[in-house]
């Protein structure tokens, strides 16, 4: 039996055994457990429902709740949403349930099929919207923006994870996010993220270097991604590719969700031309950047006067 | 002296202690309160072993300081059947130590360094994890730059080949070694010990939570074989019809590059990765053997049991 059936099993035999503890709190709890379960189930199937109702053809994107500073603290979510805009491809947004089949966020529903990972849903609506944003590249230009975003992606994402919930002593993230309505985020819900994400950035090989090493190996990414870009107008040129989707998500972290950082504070001073790369993509994709936010801004305040 | 007196010393001494040594005292605490004699031979039988891994340790520093000035002792895990190395960053770190012409013995005794990781080596004294790290600490102290050639764009292209390889293509490789094949190729490919034979499951387990806490196993076996194809893709074609990987000559990217695709070519046979280098990849082979005859021409020798050196 799977460990919570086991587990239920477990405590009704305790509540149910002996004749000294009453059957009546044996019959209110499994009273209580059936009305949850029954109330999670007809809640799941009117969220299909609605979801159903988005329209053929209408992808529906899960979503954690906005950020404060940007639509989403998820380079992952940030890199998909701005992969919908550029295809042009009409979505809707659900912040109900953000974790999806494979327990990762963002996913996809779409026409009731659900697709899991940022980068195997661009590859699955590229097929079914006939969407090809590098067919114009040389097999080595998109040989290189590859192997630029698996490196932000896959390496660079640790580091900021790193910094994000294990180093920035001043938990600067409780203040880039309004989630947590019946727990507070900085007390509970920001600890309990922090204890996972670390132990997964140790398993990943990343969270076991000190902080000073950390910080190089981003460093060094931040330095390769820069002089790829150069003076170019995006990644692989003058027009957007999906992998200028992935390296914005990632770099919008650091751009925007990463105040008082080093990380940051490299970018600024080493790398500009990474700083004017996003607002280039903010400019274009995102004109409605402050109304994604969470409170939403005027379209004309900005943030940060030097970002 | 009254058992509880003693008991309760011990239990004092528990709340000064770490947690190891704490639940050790709680267990001795016990075991005195049952029997002294017990008590007594089960701290005798820790110190003697304490003490030998101790003096075994100390020998074993005196012979890495023996090997001499500026020679480096790599350790790392015993020798396989088909390469020298089931490990790719084992392989990434010796291939540069014969690339540089860096004199190197090699200690298979402590092939786990400080952080949990191998190869990690010691030099003069001192001791150094993770082979990128080792690498640019080598080529700092013996002046040894293979890619001073290299334009800034190709150098950042390099990296980031690098990188990709050793963070998302490994993490497929790993997840069809430990989750697909469940650790038969490593049984049948290096020497392991009995114990850990029989602890296999456990240790495929281990790997498999590591897998999905990394995100790849959270894939289908049928989604990572298609994402580890992009990255194979992409190094196919940054490679091309080019002797290395970056033009005419070596780099050190190459060595991580090689480490890793003798591990496909020499460690995975059945894997959808052993295939791909036979028929969608074919550079990819023929640049692999072209490293290994020119950094390994003893490479039959440094297998276990050795080859005849053809």
């Amino acid at each position: 039996m799977r460990a919570p059936g086991g587990l239920g099993a477990m405590v009704l035999r305790w509540l149910g055994g002996g004749g000294r503890r009453p059957l009546a709190i044996t019959a209110v709890v499994m009273g209580v457990v059936v009305v949850v379960k029954t109330v999670l189930c007809v809640r799941r199937r009117q969220r299909r429902a609605r979801w159903g109702e988005a329209g053929k053809g209408v992808v529906v994107l899960h979503i954690f709740p906005r950020g404060t500073s940007c639509p989403s603290l998820s380079p992952f979510v940030v890199k998909l949403e701005t992969y919908l805009r550029l295809a042009c491809i009409p979505y809707l947004v659900d912040f109900e349930k953000p974790l999806g089949p494979k327990g990762k966020c963002p996913w996809v529903s779409l026409d009731g099929e659900e697709i899991g990972d940022s980068h195997l849903i661009i590859q699955h609506l590229s097929e079914r919207f006939n969407r090809h944003l590098s067919s114009h590249l040389s097999g080595e230009q998109r040989a290189t923006a590859h192997a630029m975003r698996v490196m932000m992606e896959e390496h660079f994402f640790w580091c900021n994870v790193v910094w994000r919930w294990v180093e920035d002593r001043k938990c600067t993230v409780s203040s880039l996010t309004h989630w947590g309505t019946l727990l507070p985020f900085h007390h509970v819900y920001r600890p309990l993220v922090s204890l996972l994400l670390r132990h997964q950035a140790s398993m990943q090989g990343v969270g076991r270097h000190s902080w000073p090493q950390v910080y190089s190996m981003a460093w060094e990414d931040l330095h390769a991604l820069s002089v790829y870009l150069g003076g170019k107008k995006y990644l692989t040129g003058d027009e957007l590719t999906e992998d200028d989707c992935g390296v914005f998500g990632m770099l919008s972290q650091v751009v925007w969700c990463s105040p008082g950082s080093p990380l940051l504070s490299a970018v600024q001073d080493n790398f500009p031309n990474l700083i004017v790369y996003c607002q280039r993509v903010r400019e274009r994709l995102w004109p409605d950047w402050n109304r994604c936010l969470n409170p939403p801004l005027p379209d004309n305040s900005l943030l940060d006067a030097s970002v | 002296m009254p058992r509880d007196a003693i008991s309760k010393v011990i239990m004092q001494l528990m709340a000064q202690l770490q947690w190891p040594a704490a639940v050790g005292a709680r267990g001795l605490s016990w075991l005195w309160k049952r029997s002294r004699r017990v008590a007594v031979a089960a701290v005798v039988v820790v110190a003697v072993v304490k003490v030998r891994a101790y003096v075994q340790k100390q020998q074993r520093r005196k012979r890495w300081e023996a090997a001499g000035q500026d020679v480096v002792v790599l350790h790392m895990f015993v020798r396989g059947k088909n390469l020298p190395n089931l490990s790719p960053f084992v392989l990434k770190l010796e291939t540069y130590l014969r690339m540089a012409d860096i004199k190197y013995e090699v200690d298979y005794e402590e092939p786990m360094g400080s952080k949990g990781k191998s190869p990690w080596i010691t030099l003069n004294g001192q001791d150094l994890a993770d082979s990128q790290f080792v690498m640019e600490h080598l080529a700092s102290k013996f002046n040894k730059d293979f890619s001073s050639h290299l334009s800034r764009e190709e150098k950042a292209t390099a990296h980031a080949l690098r990188i990709m390889l050793e963070n998302n293509t490994l993490w497929g490789l790993a997840y069809w070694r430990y989750v697909q094949d469940g650790g038969r190729a490593i049984l049948t490919g290096m020497y392991v010990p009995f114990f850990v034979r029989l602890s296999l499951t456990a240790f495929v387990r281990h790997f498999k939570k590591l897998i999905w806490m990394q995100g790849m196993g959270r894939h289908s076996p049928h989604d990572i074989e298609y994402l580890c194809k992009q990255d194979l893709a992409a190094l196919a074609t940054h490679l091309g019809d080019k002797d290395f990987l970056m033009g005419d000559k070596p780099t050190e990217v190459d060595c991580a590059v090689f480490g890793f695709l003798c591990q496909l070519m020499y460690a995975s046979a059945g894997s959808p990765y052993a295939r791909m280098l036979e028929t969608d990849f074919p550079n990819l082979r023929s640049y692999c053997l072209r490293v290994k005859d020119k950094f390994w021409p003893d490479w039959n020798a440094c297998l276990d049991p050795p080859q005849p050196v053809s």
